[in-house]
């Protein structure tokens, strides 16, 4: 079955179990009659036998009709909800008191307008987990201690960065924090596989510890000196990795115009959701954009089958600078 | 909040209902509204074009296939807000799949006319 889902402060969208749509009142200056029964002339011809009148019963009659498009899920609230009270651990005062701005799987689907297997979907990706019944997401802080625990263990052992051994870390680990936990930010930071010994190992995600490093030591401060960060975040992140440039798309920006060239912190999940809104905040950070730049912070606005260029097209204007394509906006950004 | 939609229970699956579209307004003879009235009647000619008397008007039409089919809703109680599940209910009563299009302009049929004064 499908299901209308929306406060009365956002605009109605129709879910089924994976696809969500807009809803939208369409007009029409013709009137609308609709008939039950009523015979087309394929089955008129088809039932020679009668050639009688048939009373037919005019049903009802309409101006206007909903009409469905299919759109991106709308999933920025479901962070901005888990955000409201993020997990510091089992130490921390706060979980104590109330169960106030926790959500269950059927608060989320009675508050986040889009189908349930996206926001399943998007749980995954945002690693959120269940802890008793409700759905949280780390504090970064507690986070970066439990990975911090994890790729000092691998250190100490010298376990290949591919083949970390799920039982041993729940030995070695439990007495500093809970195995769910543990396991947890194994789940969010590997990938999870079982060898011909039935024994449960991750391959670490480099790209993606490398990353969460970045963004704690880019927090800090309002920008950085990029060689001076690129060295520390080097030193800062487990042995036999890699720190790229390339691994901080929608995370940080560089900007090649100052000198010394500077890194700051942009996270593309606290941009705006809708696009109009999500271009003049990039325009109003940055006049030009280059498409190597802009796309990772405009990527997940494709509806199905739209590109970035299609993107840009619509809502930037281009121009070249110094042999190169930059894109601002169409409009005055005040 | 949120409003469910099912398709309707029994045998035989959906009704298959037809959609015609008019141009214009339908207004009733007398003062009264229009349900209980007769609206006119239907024919199809011997090629499928349908035909629509309407008072001394007739219109003629086109039969269309739609691309983007309706489907008929039926609100079931608008339901106090409950803690868990929908208030809201509609049930899906109906398909439509092909419409009657009626957008040339009726001509009235003149009965009898005289061919000499």
């Amino acid at each position: 079955s499908l299901v209308i889902r929306g406060e009365k402060d956002e605009q109605a969208v129709l879910c089924s179990k994976d696809k969500t749509y807009d809803m939208k009142i369409a007009d029409t200056s013709n009137m609308l009659l609709f008939i039950p029964g009523c015979k087309t002339p394929e089955q008129l011809n088809a039932d020679q036998a009668s050639c009688n009148i048939i009373h037919s019963q005019i049903a009802g009659f309409s101006n206007n009709y909903w009409e469905l498009r299919r759109c991106r899920p709308k999933l920025k609230k479901l962070r901005k909800l888990l955000m409201e009270d993020p997990y510091e651990g089992p130490d921390s005062q706060k979980d104590q008191t109330s169960t106030f701005s926790k959500y269950t799987t059927e608060d989320l689907l009675s508050l986040i307008q889009a189908s349930e297997e996206e926001i399943l979907h998007q749980l995954q990706v945002i690693d959120a987990c269940k802890i008793e019944g409700y759905w949280r997401i780390l504090e970064f802080d507690y986070e970066m201690k439990l990975l911090n625990h994890v790729t000092q263990l691998i250190d100490s052992e010298s376990w290949s960065l591919s083949k970390v051994p799920l039982r041993t870390c729940l030995e070695e680990l439990g007495s500093l924090e809970p195995t769910e936990m543990i396991e947890h930010i194994l789940l969010s930071y590997g990938r999870k596989y079982i060898d011909d010994a039935g024994e449960v190992y991750f391959e670490m995600h480099e790209d993606k510890i490398c990353r969460a490093i970045a963004r704690m030591l880019l927090q800090n401060a309002v920008k950085f000196n990029l060689s001076e960060f690129q060295e520390v975040w080097q030193q800062s992140v487990p042995e036999g990795m890699t720190a790229r440039l390339d691994q901080l798309k929608g995370l940080a920006l560089v900007d090649k115009t100052s000198r010394p060239e500077t890194i700051f912190l942009l996270k593309v999940e606290d941009l705006p959701e809708d696009n109009q809104e999500r271009f003049n905040s990039l325009f109003s950070i940055r006049e030009k954009w280059t498409e190597v730049d802009i796309t990772p912070y405009i990527q997940d606005l494709c509806a199905e089958k739209q590109t970035v260029g299609a993107l840009l097209t619509k809502y930037a204007r281009s121009s070249m600078q110094n042999g190169v394509r930059v894109y601002n906006s169409r409009r005055p950004i005040s | 909040e949120a409003a469910s939609l099912t398709r309707r229970e029994g045998a035989g699956g959906l009704a298959q209902w037809v959609l015609v579209e008019l141009q214009g307004e339908v207004e009733p003879r007398e003062s009264g509204g229009l349900a209980g009235s007769l609206l006119g009647d239907l024919h199809y000619t011997r090629e499928g074009i349908p035909v629509l008397i309407v008072g001394h008007h007739i219109l003629y039409g086109k039969v269309v296939q739609l691309e983007k089919p309706f489907a008929v809703l039926v609100k079931q109680g608008a339901g106090e807000p409950g803690p868990t599940g929908p208030h809201t209910h509609y049930t899906v009563t109906a398909l439509i799949k092909t419409k009657l299009l009626f957008k040339t302009r009726p001509k009235p049929i003149i009965t009898n006319v005289p061919k000499k004064v």
